[in-house]
């Protein structure tokens, strides 16, 4: 239990942040300038700009909270390396296992909770167009497709320290978005459309391609991570 | 087993350096042992294998009297163990506070007794956050998080670095004290000679990844002397391979041999070489660590 809570309070932050950003993202449309803009103007567009947003917040939501705590356990000290405090964490009578389940396992609630906002805010904004079904089924594709984003920033930063993993996850996706846009059988399965309401609006059956595939993804990408963080020397 | 660390042919190399070179350890049950050796002589790594914070190439671990060769062994050593790194690197979003809590239920064995009489002494300010203790207050902070473990067997990688007098005399007497009335086995590496002579009752040096001395310390004293000879000309390199001699320095016509071995059998040989005037004499920790990292 206390590993969540140091996993919780490393962050707490971080978590607020993204909130704050989505939050932000929503509401700027209102600041645009308001000449004759109706309430249903502003709905309409909130609703263009979560949908251009939500995929990408999404990814960096996940990429951001699998950052600190799992290798690097934060860069307070350059002098002592990258691992700070790693080396009081590794004194604790705890498998390394428990150690990243409990860190990815926050992140990952996080990660969830911040695709649920966004996903649950369509409610919000179409009540009329959307059913309860619909936006749960968007809910479920959108966490699922996301813990795949999740899960690839997990095993970077076991082996990689900060920084190089935040820009190491960003590059690999960027280089995803362009070979889907190229190879089709990719862009079937690929978790970015899965979590998209352009590829799949609210509407649409639900792509069960991409959501099975991001399901195994994450996975196998988790397995790994443990796999390489119970070999890692320190 | 009255053994609480025993390790045997300990060996473990960073991208084909060796560090350790089959480091053979034996530290009693209660007792406090000074790890010493030059920076680099693999005194951490020792530490860090120990904790399993790193693999070893060859050699066996056994901590009290288990073998160390798995996650779940390792684990089990750790909840009878506690370490204070080098560094002395806590989590920066926690305070002393929650530091405390956070630890206090990964040790059933947890002295809340410690934990106020620590904080008590040291004075440490509950609410600040790590980042804002100074070094001595975050030095103290991870030694009251070692000690209120109720730990059988505390390791210390450098305890008192960084720490002015007065300070590391606090930190040595809670160890003291903490040995004295708990019968905690204390294993600590140091660089600090006089702090080692005045805590420890064991000492194993270490260079170049072996073990060079090992023992109790005032045994070690009583064995080894200190032979000098002058020389009406520069002393004869032949001195060092006499039996019993550990090591020669030369300087100028002066030749200071380090002997453990029948000294007076030794001194009769020197005499052979017809050195001006012969004196022996005993020898101090420090002395018999600068011969060992230094010795011809």
């Amino acid at each position: 239990m206390m590993l969540w809570y140091k996993a919780w309070l490393e962050t707490r932050w971080r978590f607020a942040f993204l909130v704050g950003s989505i939050l932000l993202v929503w509401i700027a449309p209102l600041w645009l300038p308001s000449t004759g803009v109706t309430p249903g103007m502003i709905a309409s567009r909130m609703w263009v700009a979560l949908q251009l947003e939500s995929v990408l917040l999404s990814i960096l939501a996940a990429i951001y909270l699998a950052g600190a705590g799992i290798n690097t356990q934060t860069m307070y000290s350059a002098t002592s390396g990258f691992h700070g405090s790693m080396l009081f964490t590794l004194s604790l009578p705890v498998s390394r296992a428990r150690l990243l389940v409990a860190r990815a396992g926050l992140g990952a609630l996080e990660t969830c909770g911040l695709v649920v906002l966004m996903a649950g805010y369509m409610l919000f904004l179409k009540p009329g167009a959307v059913s309860a079904l619909q936006a749960f089924d968007y809910m479920v594709r959108a966490v699922v497709c996301a813990m795949a984003v999740y899960a690839l920033s997990v095993l970077l930063a076991c082996v990689l320290d900060e920084m190089w993993q935040f820009t190491g996850a960003c590059i690999l996706w960027v280089g995803f978005f362009l070979l889907q846009s190229k190879v089709n059988m990719v862009s079937q399965i690929s978790p970015l459309r899965g979590m998209s309401l352009n590829c799949y609006p609210l509407t649409a059956p639900m792509p069960w391609a991409p959501v099975v595939a991001s399901a195994v993804l994450a996975g196998v990408l988790l397995y790994a991570s443990v796999l390489v963080l119970q070999r890692k020397e320190y | 087993m009255n053994e609480i660390i025993a390790t045997n042919g300990l060996s473990k190399s960073y991208d084909g350096k060796p560090a350790l070179i089959g480091l053979d350890l034996a530290v009693p049950r209660g007792s406090i042992c000074g790890f010493l050796g030059r920076n680099g002589a693999g005194k951490t790594t020792t530490l860090k294998l120990l904790l399993g914070m790193l693999r070893r190439d060859a050699g066996t671990i056994r901590l009290f009297g288990e073998p160390v060769d798995s996650e779940a062994s390792s684990i089990a050593v750790r909840q009878r163990t506690a370490f204070v790194s080098e560094d002395k690197e806590l989590y920066p979003f926690m305070t002393v506070n929650q530091t405390i809590r956070f630890t206090r239920p990964f040790f059933p064995a947890w002295r809340r007794d410690l934990e106020e009489k620590y904080l008590d002494l040291f004075q440490l300010p509950k609410k600040k956050l790590v980042p804002q203790l100074s070094k001595g207050m975050r030095t103290q902070l991870m030694l009251l998080l070692a000690m209120a473990r109720g730990a059988e067997l505390l390791m210390m990688d450098e305890p008192t670095s960084g720490l002015d007098p007065s300070l590391t005399e606090e930190v040595l007497q809670a160890l003291a004290d903490l040995a004295a009335s708990d019968g905690t086995t204390i294993f600590f590496s140091s660089h600090q000679l006089a702090e080692v002579e005045q805590l420890c009752d064991r000492v194993c040096l270490i260079d170049r990844g072996q073990a060079v001395i090992a023992g109790v310390l005032d045994d070690l004293k009583a064995e080894y002397r200190r032979i000098l000879l002058v020389f009406d000309a520069e002393p004869p390199r032949e001195l060092a391979g006499l039996p019993g001699v550990d090591h020669l320095r030369r300087r100028g016509r002066t030749a200071s041999l380090l002997a453990h071995v029948d000294v007076d059998a030794v001194v009769e040989r020197a005499r052979e070489f017809g050195p001006c005037s012969v004196e022996v004499r005993p020898v101090t920790l420090k002395e018999l660590f600068l011969d060992h990292v230094r010795g011809e």
